[in-house]
Order: C-alpha cells, then sequence, then structure tokens
C-alpha cells in the first residue's frame, strides 16, 4: 500500500484556504467518490472540481464517505466494503487505514461507519465470516471502535456484539452514543456498547400501517443534525380499498434530541431513494428518477420534477438555496430550491459512476 | 402474497411457509459466503409492476446494484467472488459492451 493518497490537485493554492477560511457565499465543498478509486472535492460556488484523489487500495469501490468533523479528513469506504480509508483533503493523502479483514476471517461494513463528534475515533458495524478450509463460518456482527490518530495499520480499541441487518451508524453530538438503524432503531453507548435503547422501524407499530420498507444507506445529517428517509408501507384507511394504499411518509431521527417521527406525506406516486433536510426551512427534497420537495410543516408533496437520469444522492447547501444531486452516473447537477429548477450541471472528470457514493458537504 | 406466482422450488416452498404461517422464519441471512442480501425483485419490473420506476437509463443503476449485492442473479458477485468483473470499466453507460458474463474457475 503506498503511504500516500495520489493526488491531481486542480486548484493547489486556493484548496487550503477553501479548506480552512469562511468567503463569499456558497463556498460549500461537495464530495463523491467514483470508480474505480476516486475522491472529488467540489467547489460548489464555481461549478468545478477543486480537487482529485486516487484513494490506496479501493479495488474498484468507493461507497459511503464521512467527513471528519473539522472537514479535513474524509473517511471512504473501499475495497468491496473491507477497508476504511481516511484521506486528508488538503494535501491528498492517506493518514488512515483500517483494513478490516485478517488472515483467515473476512470482514465487511455494509455501509454502516461514523465518526464521533471530537473526531478522534471511529464505529464500525463489521459482519465477519470466518474461511475455513471447507466451509464458511458466519460470525456474529459487532461494533468495532478504531481510534482516527492509529495512522494506516489501525486496529480496533475495542469491540461490541451487534444486532443483525444494521446498514447505517449515526452518532449522537454529545458523543456518548450513536444509532445504529437496521430492522429497528437501536442507540448503543459509545464507550462500552451497552444496549441504550431500541424502537420500531419494521415494528414501527403505526394504525393501519403495513410493516415499512427501507432504504437508507446515505447517512447525511450536516447543516440539521437530522437524518430523514423515505418510508414505504401500505395504509388500510376505513372505506379504503382493501389491498390499502401504498404510501410514502418521511422517517425523521433528531440526532440531538432522539426525537423520532413517522409522517405520510403522499400515496406513493414515485420512488425516492433518499432524502435531505433543509438547513434553513421545513422541506426536506428527495431524489431517485425525479426530485422532490417535501412540504414537513404540513406533511405533503410540494413540487416534483423528472430527472434526466436517476440520482441516488441527495443534500443542500448550506444556506438553503441549493439542491445538490449526486450518485449513479458521473455528474453533479445543482438545483435551485425554490422552483427544483436547474442551475447548473457538473461532470465529473472521465466521466467515472458514482454509483452508492455519499454526497457530503463541507460547509465553510 | 396474492399478487405474485411462485415459478421455482424456493418460492413454492416460501409460499407455503407463508400459509402455513412460519413465514417469520424464512429471512434473509447477511452478507456471508456470496451475494444475495436481499430478496427483491431485479430490473425486470418496479414496484409498480410497470418498469417505468427502475432507474434511467438502466446503466445508471448497474454498479449501485452490482456493488453491494443486490441482485446477484443478473451480475457477478463483486463483492467476493469477481472483485475485478468492473476492473478498467468505471463507466457502465460506456464501458457495458465490455462487462462480460463470467464462468467458474476449473
Amino acid at each position: 500500500m503506498s503511504l500516500c493518497a495520489r493526488g491531481v490537485l486542480l486548484s493547489a493554492l486556493l484548496l487550503p484556504l477553501l479548506l480552512s477560511c469562511g468567503g463569499p457565499r456558497n463556498h460549500d465543498l461537495l464530495l463523491t467518490g467514483a470508480k474505480p478509486d476516486r475522491l472529488f472535492l467540489i467547489d460548489a460556488g464555481r461549478r468545478a472540481v477543486a480537487a482529485e484523489f486516487h484513494i490506496p487500495d479501493a479495488n474498484n469501490f468507493v461507497s459511503v464517505i464521512v467527513p471528519s468533523p473539522d472537514g479535513r479528513i474524509a473517511y471512504v469506504l473501499v475495497n468491496r466494503m473491507e477497508s476504511i480509508a481516511g484521506i486528508e483533503l488538503a494535501s491528498g493523502r492517506q493518514v488512515f487505514r483500517a483494513d478490516l479483514s485478517t488472515a483467515g476471517e473476512r470482514v465487511k461494513c455494509m455501509f454502516a461507519f461514523d465518526v464521533t463528534p471530537d473526531g478522534r475515533e471511529l464505529v464500525v458495524y463489521e459482519m465477519p465470516t470466518r474461511l475455513e478450509p471447507d466451509e464458511y463460518v458466519v460470525e456474529p456482527p459487532r461494533f468495532a471502535v478504531y481510534s482516527t490518530a492509529a495512522g494506516l495499520n489501525a486496529q480496533p480499541l475495542r469491540q461490541f456484539p451487534a444486532p443483525r441487518r444494521v446498514h447505517m451508524l449515526l452518532a449522537r453530538p454529545d458523543g456518548k452514543s450513536f444509532y445504529a438503524l437496521g430492522f429497528e432503531l437501536f442507540e448503543y453507548a459509545l464507550a462500552d456498547g451497552r444496549l441504550m435503547g431500541q424502537r420500531g422501524i419494521r415494528s414501527w407499530d403505526v394504525p393501519g400501517h403495513s410493516i415499512p420498507d427501507l432504504l437508507a444507506i446515505w447517512p447525511v445529517t450536516e447543516g440539521t443534525g437530522v437524518f430523514v428517509s423515505p418510508v414505504y408501507a401500505t395504509v388500510n384507511a376505513p372505506g379504503g380499498p382493501k389491498e390499502g394504499v401504498p404510501t410514502t411518509a418521511l422517517m425523521r431521527l433528531d440526532l440531538r434530541s432522539g426525537q423520532l417521527e413517522y409522517r405520510d406525506f403522499e400515496p406513493t406516486a414515485a420512488l425516492i431513494f433518499s432524502t435531505a433536510m433543509s438547513p434553513t426551512r421545513p422541506e426536506a427534497f428527495g431524489v431517485y428518477s425525479t426530485l422532490s420537495k417535501i412540504d414537513t410543516a404540513h406533511d405533503k408533496l410540494a413540487g416534483r420534477v423528472n430527472l434526466d437520469h436517476t440520482f441516488y444522492a441527495v443534500n443542500t447547501s448550506a444556506d438553503g438555496e441549493e439542491v445538490y444531486l449526486a450518485g449513479a452516473m458521473c455528474d453533479v447537477a445543482f438545483y435551485d430550491a425554490a422552483t427544483l429548477t436547474r442551475r447548473a450541471n457538473l461532470r465529473l472528470p472521465g466521466c467515472p459512476d458514482q454509483a452508492l457514493a455519499t454526497l457530503r458537504v463541507i460547509h465553510r | 402474497m396474492s399478487g405474485m406466482k411462485p415459478v421455482n422450488e424456493k418460492a413454492h416452498l416460501l409460499q407455503q411457509a407463508a400459509e402455513s404461517g412460519h413465514l417469520a422464519e424464512v429471512t434473509a441471512m447477511e452478507s456471508i459466503a456470496g451475494c444475495a442480501t436481499t430478496f427483491d425483485p431485479g430490473w425486470e419490473v418496479d414496484p409498480f409492476g410497470g418498469v417505468a420506476s427502475l432507474c434511467q437509463p438502466m446503466e445508471a443503476d448497474l454498479y449501485g446494484c452490482s456493488d453491494p449485492c443486490w441482485w446477484p442473479a443478473q451480475v457477478p458477485d463483486t463483492l467476493n467472488t469477481y472483485p475485478a468483473w468492473d476492473s478498467g470499466k468505471s463507466s457502465a453507460q460506456g464501458d457495458w459492451r465490455e462487462l462480460d458474463a463470467v464462468f467458474p474457475e476449473k
């Protein structure tokens, strides 16, 4: 493994300034990844790639991106879900690496990891399989905690038992616990892995609603501290069709207060893969083959436009004026949050697929 | 399950389990030796029974699905068995002609 990520600094002098200073309006920096090993830092205001990095040993796989709280390091799930690389954004150097698998044990992290609010630790959901000569043995899943100062051969500081079927971790702002989203919403103590709470997702027990369907692998909470996700269920109401009405709700989890809500906002008329809250208005934006705006004050669809192709990932600008779209193919789109009209489109150099890469925003 | 018709032995077993009240015993295993992390249908049909709500174009969705082994019957298992299947083919839309079938090594 090479010590440094190979970086192509398109704005070598400008980049440290972008990473450390405030400045004119909309100095959002966007982070996205793409095949086979690429991490892009995009200056949203200029609609331009500010820097491009090649992550060592990414093995054609770049997916979940978690920026450190100070916005200086991007932790990226690479190597077919078996490694997390920490890339220093000012230099492009790889400064952290946790290779989860060891000889005889293959370990996958299916999207679920986060950094603590102080930036000192990573919590990772690990699914180990022991590779015996004549059989594979499925081992219990676990949480593993790594020091972010551990360098390029990070080993877990501590490990705790974990439930199966977890696909997202979200650290709470007080630094004492984290949420694990799976079939249910779990909360665990960061220090000792103690289960602190469990609330319903699959067992959400909303009157008249079927078991919900949830696809949540884009851990976007920046700007609001609130995680939102579309949730699909069939709703049976008195006088309604006996087979029920497919309905889309918005799951809303406030990381600070712990408040969890599910609110229906439309009979399902379009698929939405991921959503993000506006930092300035009671609105959420959802994306797939359409861009949807949800009025979260009145729980109704406020707007929807067709997109020229499918996007998986959505985020919002710090001032709430723009919606950023990414994932799937090789472009990042900039939409007006008020009108849902497209303002700009940035094609990534070489046109590599972003696939499941997270779109993160570093607010400056 | 009233809207679905089993077409193979495994699906018949699943239907029997549902009819006899044992559906809860039939659950997906987590990521283990291969793929099969979900029971979702593939690119044939969307949740509304049509195709209009599938990803547009289909190539936009290819690596998003193959990377986490979403639909193993339709693309090789890149998570474990064929990690180099898409090597050198970073754009599904541009490189789809080079994404070949794979065969078990003898």
